[in-house]
């Protein structure tokens, strides 16, 4: 067996991951997958007081980094969108150990939890024995699976302002019901008032080596009133559809185009578009 | 009519071992000093082995390619050609050229990294339709075609295609070899020993006697594990010739299992056909099998593609054409069904084309020729026994609510549309031809103890499937002894006759019944206190038409199981992804020698049905290599896949069958993807469907194409 270390509070955790030779475990359904003789000790971080469970702060719903898939659907707190992604997570087995936090941090595209952390704006709380830092999620991804995290850092926790908890769309296309990747996903949030659309957004998974948003094409439609986004939606939909460059794996840029404009199309419909 | 009590559910035999976890497959014995073997493998499709450079071996290691073979460097399949390791040239990506062992599997894998070959690449032969080497050429037919075409008020001309579907067992493939004075003794998971048995004694030029093969509990074959053990025990035996008496264990990974281990067969099959006043007059059919770089079991696989390819149909007027073409792949082997599913994908598609075209519901055209008791099968036998199709299609029917579904389904709008398909389809049941009588000469034989137990000894092997349990409860009943007094053990070939393969839905039709027969010699002869043997012999019914295999004439099989299965499904416009709503199977394999067990295997081969309708995807690159090689680039389906599955049976009896049970294993498979499909079709707004299997972006793309 890994030997490994069980901190139970964040500091000792922090402390430990100064050392270059322990790597954070967390659910293990990421790392496990890969090579598992490592040189590395595994810091688990089941027992971190700080990092577990999900809380709310006036304007924020705080996900703990280690909490498990099955802890936020069980949650009374996580919001539908998020139950409805993690849900579509892997299996029973896997979302029981797999976590929010190790989700992010693996920096896959594919991570059906970190689309919706995207589309909500999420902040990740970023810690080190050097200190702390807040970062956008939308930050943390640096490209090609490359995220923005020192080898000694530890993210902490998750929040997701309450602002953005807007009615939702969401929808993941895996090649089976169960035990399946998604070939691409896309979550949508919606809020009009009085006839006016006051906040869109919109997150594709899968289609290109970082989860998609472009806020700039969000902003055509918002503050606009329904019968005049209507007008617009040809459009917008265009924009996005020269905007996505989609990378093509098990199955092709084309289908992951199609989908992706299809979903984005039904998006606008069912809110009135 | 009452069910026969044998039908009644036990407990199986090897249920407690297996759901304890104790059951041992073949990697989780550690014998001794064993040695790890694993073989070096053709990265390219077609090359020229020009040399090969080994590294320096560590001490304790151990080296062997072809010169090394004691016989002939030949796998007996059912031909010759199969080399045990390449010689001069590569035919395949995957083929084994040496092999090595060592105590440390990881060491051997970076030595055999180390070996440096040098190859004259060649262009690989990759396409069926251009190929140029022909394994197997059937053809036959009767009446006129030629003739029916040109009376015909309209011809049909179609081609269908389907691609690799990979059995995907459990248990990946593995033995542990051990030469002890002289002998060899291969132990591992396997459908067939006594095939194993023949390749050692071949390759290694033996003595039957010195050779002695035992099945472990054995992880799922579907096929998968009838020849193919036969290469990697030769493998695992050179090795073991220069052990000094070390056991080596050759198992291999997922990946390399998936990539080099054989799968079902790639077909391309063109049908044409004449209809006349709404009548089906003549088909011409045409059917090509990837056979892949060596014959292995083509021929035996394409004779019952070409037995299969009329389906249930009764046609006067028909040609048939059968190939298995040579390619630069993996060799092709066996899969639940057998060259079966290729061709009734195709016909059954082709009957619903047809009907559709003649604004007909697709069922009411296939009820409308029908065949019945005493018609001719497609190679001119007869079906001797009554064809329960007409009593299975109205409980399928009405048990799925086809006819109302598919009538509801031909008006729908909105993002979710949904479809209902039906086929209908047989399994010949046993050996092809007279295989058993001429080739197999299955024998049986049992043991009574002086204290009254009986052991029940063949050569079949318990895969998953059940036989141990379901050979106990014939001789049990058989003997009306309680079935805790009666076992069957894993096959060894040092302690029992060859009762053939575990292959051919044969082990309960032909070996039960021979059992059975067995058990009433023993319960007519039966002595206290003394131990007793019984044998019993196969013995080929009186009413076969002797099977020609030249000319591809005479009765394929001895009697044929039926199947009825109606799926349901939905797509999403949006993205083409599909959900199954339901299945309902209705199948007769005669008496269920146990009604769950049964039941049990129609599921699960509905299940692979179902998965090689639409997720199971694999086909080979432009350079001839499998990319998806893992369980989460190959998928199959999930418990989520399939929300409800409904299996009736119905009971059609065997008079030659154990209390009239019949083949049974790969019934429920091969007319699952034509039901699924056209399900399909349906969904899509009639777009026609002809290759199999049929993927979401598929989808989509023929929607949005359509739509346009
Ligand atoms: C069979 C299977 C199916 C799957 N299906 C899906 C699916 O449908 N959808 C999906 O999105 N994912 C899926 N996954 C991937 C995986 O389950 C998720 O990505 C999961 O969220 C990973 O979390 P974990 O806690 O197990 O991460 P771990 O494996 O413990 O860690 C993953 C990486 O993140 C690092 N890490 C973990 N936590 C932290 C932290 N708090 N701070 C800093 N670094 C950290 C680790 O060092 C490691 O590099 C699947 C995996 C498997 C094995």
């Amino acid at each position: 067996m890994v030997s490994g270390l069980h901190p139970r509070r964040l500091n000792e955790a922090l402390a430990a991951m100064a050392d270059p030779g322990v790597i954070a475990l967390a659910g293990g359904t990421d790392l496990m997958v890969g090579e598992t003789e490592t040189e590395r000790r595994f810091l688990y971080l089941h027992n971190v007081r700080e990092m577990r469970g999900l809380r709310e702060t006036p304007d924020h719903l705080v996900v703990g980094a280690a909490t498990t898939f099955t802890e936020v659907l069980e949650s009374p707190l996580a919001p539908p969108l998020l139950k409805e992604a993690v849900s579509g997570v892997a299996s029973p087995a896997v979302r029981n150990a797999g976590t929010v936090g190790g989700n992010v941090a693996n920096g896959s595209p594919k991570a059906d939890s970190a689309l919706v952390l995207m589309v909500v704006d999420a902040v990740l709380l970023i810690a080190s024995a050097r200190g702390e830092r807040l970062l956008p999620v939308a930050d943390f991804y640096l490209g090609g699976k490359k995220v923005d995290l020192a080898s000694d850092e530890l993210i902490v926790e998750i929040r997701l302002p309450k602002s953005r908890l807007a009615p939702h769309y969401y929808c993941k296309v895996g090649g089976r019901r169960a035990l399946a990747i998604s070939r691409l996903s896309f979550a949508g949030l919606f809020r009009q008032e009085r006839g006016r659309i006051r906040h869109l957004a919109a997150a594709f998974g899968a289609v290109t080596d970082v989860i998609f948003r472009d806020r700039c094409l969000e902003s055509m439609l918002v503050g606009l009133e329904i019968p005049e986004a209507k007008k617009l939606r040809q459009d917008f939909l265009a924009a996005y559809g020269a905007a996505l460059v989609p990378t093509s794996g098990r199955v092709s840029k084309e289908y992951r185009r199609s989908v992706a404009l299809n979903l984005l199309g039904d998006f606008l419909t069912v809110f009135g578009v | 009519m009452a069910p026969h009590p044998i039908s009644e559910p036990v407990v199986k035999k090897d249920h407690d071992l297996k759901m304890s976890g104790r059951a041992l497959y073949a990697a989780d014995h550690y014998p001794e000093g064993l040695l790890f073997a694993a073989a070096l493998r053709s990265p390219h499709a077609r090359a020229r082995i020009l040399k090969v450079t080994p590294p320096e071996l560590p001490p304790g290691h151990i080296y062997a390619d072809h010169r090394d073979i004691p016989g002939p460097n030949e796998i007996p399949i059912v031909n010759c050609d199969t080399p045990v390791l390449a010689v001069d040239a590569v035919q395949y990506v995957g083929e084994p050229i040496l092999v090595m062992a060592g105590p440390d599997e990881r060491a051997v894998r970076k030595l055999l990294s180390r070996v440096r070959v040098d190859y004259e690449v060649l262009e690989p032969e990759l396409d069926v339709k251009t190929a140029g080497t022909t394994y197997c050429d059937y053809n036959f037919g009767r009446g006129d075609v030629d003739k029916a075409m040109a009376e015909a008020d309209k011809t049909y001309d179609e081609e269908f295609e389907t691609f690799y579907q990979e059995q995907a067992y459990i248990e990946p493939q593995g033995l542990v070899v051990r030469w002890e004075e002289g002998k060899i003794i291969a132990r591992g998971s396997m459908q067939c020993p006594y095939y194993v048995h023949e390749a050692l004694v071949h390759a290694f030029a033996l003595p039957e006697d010195k050779v002695r093969v035992v099945q472990d509990v054995t992880g799922g074959g579907f096929g998968g594990k009838e020849d193919f053990p036969s290469n990697l025990a030769c493998l695992a035996a050179l090795c073991a010739m220069k052990a000094g008496g070390r056991p080596v264990g050759l198992f291999l990974g997922r990946a390399e299992d998936m990539e080099c281990s054989t799968k079902r067969h790639p077909s391309v099959s063109r049908y044409r056909a004449a209809v006349k006043n709404g009548r089906l007059t003549a088909l011409d059919i045409d059917v090509v099998f990837n056979a892949g770089a060596y014959t292995t079991l083509t021929g035996v696989v394409l004779l019952r593609g070409v037995a299969s390819c009329v389906g249930v149909y009764k046609v006067d007027n028909l040609r048939v054409r059968g190939r298995g073409v040579k390619t630069n792949t993996v060799p092709c082997g066996a899969y639940r069904g057998f060259g079966a599913p290729q061709t009734v994908f195709a016909v059954e598609m082709f009957m619903g084309h047809i009907a559709g075209d003649l604004g007909l519901d697709p069922l009411d055209f296939k009820i409308a020729h029908l065949a019945a008791q005493g018609d001719l099968t497609s190679t001119s036998g007869r079906y001797h026994h009554p064809v329960p199709l007409p009593a299975m299609i109205e409980d399928a029917v009405k048990n799925s609510g086809y006819r109302e579904k598919r009538e509801l389904c031909k008006r729908q709008d909105g993002r979710l549309r949904r479809g209902v398909g039906l086929s209908l389809w047989f399994h010949g049941a046993g050996f092809a031809g007279t295989g058993e009588r001429d080739f197999i000469k299955a024998r049986v034989r049992l043991v009574k103890s002086a204290d009254g137990r009986v052991e029940a000894l063949a050569s079949n092997t318990d895969i998953g499937q059940g036989l141990k349990t379901t050979f106990a409860k014939i001789v049990a009943h058989e003997l009306g002894i309680p079935l805790d007094r009666v076992t069957a053990c894993s096959p060894d070939t040092d302690r029992c006759p060859n009762s053939g393969p575990t292959v051919a839905s044969r082990s309960i039709m032909t070996v039960g019944e021979l059992f059975r027969r067995a058990a009433v010699k023993l319960r007519e002869g039966w002595a206290d206190g003394v131990e007793q043997v019984f044998e019993d012999d196969y013995v080929q019914p009186d009413y076969i038409i002797p099977y020609d295999y030249d000319r591809c004439r005479g009765d394929a099989y001895a009697t044929y199981s039926w199947a009825a299965c109606v799926v349901e499904l939905e797509v999403d416009l949006l993205t083409g992804v599909h959900r199954v709503l339901g299945v309902w199977g209705c199948f007769d394999a005669g008496t269920p020698v146990d009604r769950t067990i049964l039941t049990g295997q129609m599921e699960g081969g509905l299940l692979q049905g179902i998965g090689y309708s639409s997720m199971e995807q694999m086909k080979y690159d432009r350079a001839g290599r499998i990319r998806n090689k893992t369980f989460s680039d190959y998928l199959i389906p999930t418990a989520m896949d399939v929300p409800l599955i409904k299996v009736t049976l119905h009971v059609e009896k065997f008079p030659e069958g154990p209390y009239g049970a019949k083949g049974a294993g790969e019934l429920p498979l091969p007319g699952v993807p034509a039901a699924y499909l056209s399900a399909l079709e349906q969904a899509m707004g009639g777009i026609p469907v002809r290759h199999a299997p049929f993927s979401a972006e598929e989808t989509l793309a023929a929607v949005m194409e359509a739509g346009k």
